[in-house]
């Protein structure tokens, strides 16, 4: 097996929605945040004096209030306009360090590092981090590796021991070894927990383990992607960096609301509302969209309400950019499984086979010929009205709405906690004291 | 012209061809009117307008503005709601103004050295200084480099 000269580093951003929050609130230094999502519903942020306490990702709010009173821990509503400036921020101040970069999420990037530091790439990877930390103010920590894999586990190693100050290097395979005896497989990038099941039930347990899973076994019974992550965990590259963020093949817009719906006008204006953020982000990426879902269900955690869930989708005769016709389709859809009697709290619209609006393919033979004609001319003047619209929603928000009932939108989902967007907006700059 | 003329490639029916879809051209935008007469002397000359940017802002990523609140800064310029520049990307070295989370909150002060002991100071003689002793909890945020002041 050909190991690689390669080096691969992940840079991930510690806490990062809570060191965003922190940044322009120094008293919080320290102390105990959480950030909740959209609707305020459930904790996708700690800092680590939250997860010294216990907390888990993803738990509803409401559960973990008597230890919010507490211990005094400060609640933050997701202020995205502020974590995407930030975010961008500290991919510019990577981009110093290495010019091939992918960006894999909000907060972690990939660089290739092959050939910049060959002779102490710990004193780089320190250099990075100190970089990132003094330029943006969010500290982050670096693993290298000659893989994506490996890179990823590197970081998870960082993360995790102190004594490593945030930056690990996995060039050698002596130490590489070392470490996967220690770490259980689930936390291994790219297997989930069904197969790390799957893998434990066989006798597979740290990542070692994995790492030298005979071949035959492994052909046998997992998928390519799970053969292609023990290549990368023995040292040979698989995945290549990819420099340009693949488009969205499916866009979601999803929400909870703060109070119960119950009528079909008010579960229909919240739809309207989400195709059309969906759209909006449809068209940014210029794509075009042929599969339109839907989907509704009442509350979760609570037993003494009736449960209902439902979802459904509908393939569109070609594919589209047009706001409109989403809603039409997602009112259609609403029809259908919609059912009285029930306290709904959660809606969504999805987007699927997207693809891009250049290379739109004829999907119905017979429609052809109107294709050519009307709907086609209808179609690029529908374009032209959306462009318009996202225009003028960019530079005055959200001053343009579709709408398909004239309702109060009372329900809209909470923010209470929401802090000022410090780097985009005139009017929320922080305050500081000349004292 | 062509002299014989294979039937099958005659025009494909409609159904078979390609959908053909819009394509985008881009041209070069000149800077001149194309004149019939003498070309402008001047268009050789022509260069960017001012940009404030530009002059203010060295490192975007590490640029962030904060408004002013107080008037302990008075004798450096900086006024109560006036706009700071500040470039996190600057080493803060004495005699530099700089924003410091001092005791958890973000305060303008500049820092300087007087015999050999490092002083967060005011520019009001109404503030006292703030000698910087091991005991006192201060982190430098980032160097104010432009103060924006509206008349």
């Amino acid at each position: 097996m050909g190991i690689s000269q390669q080096r691969i580093a992940l840079v991930d951003c510690n806490n990062f929605y809570a060191s965003c929050e922190r940044l322009f609130r120094p008293d919080l230094n320290n102390k105990p945040v959480i950030v909740l999502s959209n609707n305020d519903g459930c904790v996708v942020a700690r800092s680590a004096e939250v997860k010294a306490l216990g907390v888990k990702m993803a738990v509803p709010v409401h559960q973990i209030m008597p230890l919010v009173k507490q211990h005094n821990i400060t609640l933050f509503s997701s202020n995205y306009t502020l974590y995407a400036d930030l975010s961008s921020r500290v991919m510019s101040v990577l981009k110093d360090y290495a010019p091939q970069q992918e960006i894999y999420s909000i907060d972690e990037a990939f660089l290739d590092l092959t050939g910049a530091c060959d002779k102490d790439p710990i004193a780089y990877g320190q250099q990075i981090k100190t970089a990132v930390v003094k330029q943006v103010g969010i500290p982050v920590c670096v693993g290298m590796a000659p893989t994506k894999t490996l890179a990823k586990l590197a970081n998870y190693a960082a993360k995790r021991w102190h004594k490593t100050g945030g930056v690990v290097d996995l060039s050698c395979p002596v130490k590489r070894k070392k470490l996967m005896q220690q770490v259980p497989v689930k936390e291994v990038w790219g297997i989930g927990s069904r197969t790390s099941k799957k893998l434990n039930d066989l006798g597979v347990g740290s990542i070692w383990d994995l790492a030298c899973l005979n071949e035959s076994i492994l052909n046998a019974q997992f998928s390519v992607v799970v053969a292609r992550t023990v290549m990368e965990l023995n040292g040979t590259p698989c995945l290549p960096l990819e420099y340009k963020a693949p488009d969205k093949q499916q866009i979601v817009c999803s929400r909870s609301f703060k109070k119960r719906l119950v009528t079909f006008d008010e579960l229909m204006t919240a739809l309207t509302q989400y195709a059309s953020r969906a759209m909006e982000k449809l068209r940014k990426q210029n794509s075009v969209t042929e599969l339109i879902s839907i989907s509704i269900r009442t509350g979760l955690f609570n037993p003494n309400e009736k449960q209902y869930q439902r979802s459904m989708s509908l393939s569109l005769s070609h594919p589209t950019q047009d706001t409109q016709r989403v809603i039409k389709t997602a009112k259609s859809l609403l029809k259908q499984i919609f059912k009285k009697g029930y306290d709904y709290q959660h809606a969504g619209v999805t987007l699927g086979q997207i693809r891009p609006a250049n290379e739109s393919v004829q999907t119905d033979l017979f429609s052809l010929q109107i294709h050519n004609t009307d709907t086609l001319k209808s179609e690029a003047s529908k374009r032209t009205l959306m462009e318009s619209v996202d225009k003028i929603n960019q530079r005055f928000p959200k001053s343009i709405a579709f709408s398909t009932a004239s309702l109060k939108q009372e329900w809209h989902y909470e923010s209470r906690h929401l802090s000022p967007r410090y780097t985009t907006y005139w009017g929320d700059l922080k305050r500081v004291k000349c004292v | 012209m062509y002299t014989h003329q294979t039937p099958f490639l005659k025009k494909p029916p409609l159904l078979y061809r390609p959908q053909i879809a819009a394509s985008s051209i881009t041209a070069p935008l000149f800077n001149c009117r194309v004149s019939a007469g003498f070309p402008s002397p001047a268009d050789d000359y022509i260069e960017q307008a001012l940009d404030l940017n530009q002059l203010l802002i060295q490192k975007p990523a590490a640029t962030f503005f904060v408004r002013a609140e107080g008037d302990s800064m008075i004798g450096a310029g900086i006024h109560s709601n006036d706009i700071l520049v500040v470039d996190r990307s600057i080493e803060a070295v004495p005699n530099k103004v700089v924003i410091c989370a001092l005791n958890g909150e973000l305060t303008v002060k500049r820092l300087v050295s007087k015999q050999g002991q490092l002083v967060l100071m005011a520019e009001n003689p109404l503030y006292p200084d703030i000698p910087l002793h091991d005991d006192i909890d201060m982190t430098i945020w980032g160097v104010v480099t432009n103060v924006i002041h509206a008349l």
